[in-house]
């Protein structure tokens, strides 16, 4: 039964690599900000699976919610594209 | 059934370590200084999902570590099943704190835009290396 | 589409490496004796802190000093991005008065869906920092669940709908020092009656009315979710302030 846990985990740790990948390649800041916050969703799905309720209260308010906010602002009153 | 378990483990952690290296890569080589910043909290929650999973243990029930019910009997299925707590306290904190840093870092980027007017690192140094030949500072 | 290669190329190496791995490591079936102890004592036990949350036990009372200077980096994060958005008494009150583009916001239907949230969100938020030592939860998440509902009334109506209600920079940041103090306090009043700093057992009583309050930690609780809802909202009332208004004041103080 532990291998449907585990299975779950790795599937959510793979997505997280996928969108991070995606996130740090990508130019357009703001969807760069979309791609690191699907990454978070991954990440707390893997903290529940992982047996830590605790966290993901935190984690799902701080990463999810607060954090896309902080850089949405960041962006807004910066530059949205990168030039490389 | 053993090794199963033990390769989907292996992939597990070696897939986090991958994505620690993405994200220093990001750090290290995108311009932009909010790209940097993104890649610097994905880095950090890995980090974090890293050390959470040295508390998990493979086994089957395995429980969050919360007493489900006030009974000595409850106590003992409670030790053998439940994962370790400190990690998570520690990472607790960790989330919140750095949210609170990163607020910091993202305040001080603000602050490079209105003075500098850009955020590419390059051309950072690039102005600050005429703004010092010119004793502007 | 070629951006993706180097991502496949990652994918296969892990798993082969995986596949060469895999015999060498050992199985994680057993607990570390630490953290048995603290499964063990954080309610029977002789070193009891009288909460089945063990993760709180663990935050607010057995490692409760690592907790403490942690909430100060928190203090010292916070204080350093206010000081760097720093206005004086004038450009404050300037600051407050609504621009021309906020007088109509968001459509009817946004706006009063997000009025039944932000009261759901209060509640929740409440709830998950109250019950910290029964349930999953505390104060670090409550308050970052807290801080949420400032922010979709930030995105809903305006900022200036947050200050017209009284809830602007000093009232935030008024509440975030109480939370800090009443922390102090409460790690600081062990002391009197002959204990060490931030003891929990026996100098708090664990029942309160019958109800199980375990000892100081529902204290701690309490006063970290006000610090960290505050402190949050205190920073995103300042972020809220349009760049055009901070450009106007750069421009006044250049001229001058």
């Amino acid at each position: 039964m532990i291998e449907i846990h585990l299975l779950m985990l790795l599937i959510t740790v793979i997505i997280g690599l996928i969108f991070s990948y995606l996130a740090i390649i990508e130019k357009d800041s703001l969807k760069a900000i979309g791609f690191s916050a699907v990454h978070a969703i991954a990440y707390a799905i893997a903290f529940y699976i992982l047996m830590a309720p605790d966290i993901v209260l935190a984690y799902v308010a701080v990463a999810v919610g607060i954090y896309s906010a902080l850089l949405i602002f960041v962006v807004s009153k910066t530059e949205r594209y990168e030039v490389v | 059934m053993n090794e199963v378990i033990t390769f989907i483990w292996t992939v597990i952690i070696l897939s986090l370590i991958a994505t620690v290296i993405i994200s220093l890569y990001g750090i290290a080589r995108r311009p932009n200084l909010t790209k940097k910043l993104i890649a610097l909290t994905i880095f950090t929650d890995t980090a974090n999902l890293l050390v959470v999973l040295l508390g998990y243990r493979l086994i089957y029930p395995v429980a969050p570590p919360v007493l489900p019910s006030f009974s000595k009997e409850a106590l003992q299925t409670f030790v053998k099943t439940a994962v370790d707590p400190l990690p998570q306290a520690f990472v607790i904190t960790a989330v919140v704190i750095g949210m609170a840093v990163n607020v910091l870092i993202a305040f001080a980027i603000i602050q490079i835009y209105r003075l500098y007017g850009t955020v590419d690192a390059r051309k950072l140094g690039e102005k600050q290396s005429t703004l010092l030949k010119e004793g502007g500072i | 589409m070629k951006r993706l290669v180097p991502l496949i190329i990652l994918l296969i190496t892990i798993f082969g490496l995986a596949y060469y791995i895999t015999p060498k490591l050992p199985q994680q079936t057993e607990l570390r004796p630490l953290g048995e102890f603290y499964l063990k004592n954080s309610y029977f036990g002789d070193y009891s802190a009288k909460s089945p949350e063990v993760v709180t036990s663990i935050l607010w009372d057995y490692r409760g000093l690592d907790t403490l200077f942690e909430t100060s980096v928190f203090f010292i994060a916070i204080i350093g991005s206010l000081t760097l958005f720093r206005l004086n008494k004038k450009q404050e009150e300037e600051a407050k008065q609504k621009a021309e583009e906020f007088r109509i916001g968001l459509t009817l239907i946004i706006k009063s869906v997000t009025r039944v949230i932000v009261v759901m969100i209060l509640a929740v938020s409440a709830s998950i920092a109250l019950h910290g030592h029964l349930t999953p939860g505390g104060g670090f998440q409550g308050g970052s669940a807290l801080a949420v509902a400032p922010l979709l009334i930030i995105a809903a109506y305006s900022k200036y709908a947050l200050e017209e209600h009284g809830l602007d920079k000093t009232r935030a940041l008024i509440f975030r020092s109480i939370g800090l103090l009443g922390i102090a306090l409460v790690a600081l009043v062990p002391l009197l009656s002959g204990g060490f700093l931030m003891q929990n057992q026996p100098i708090f009583p664990a029942k309160l009315g019958g109800q199980l309050v375990s000892g100081s930690l529902i204290y701690y609780n309490f006063f970290e979710f006000l610090a960290v809802g505050a402190g949050f909202t205190a920073v995103f009332l300042l972020l809220a302030i349009p760049e055009k208004v901070f450009k106007k004041f750069l421009r006044r103080e250049a001229n001058e």
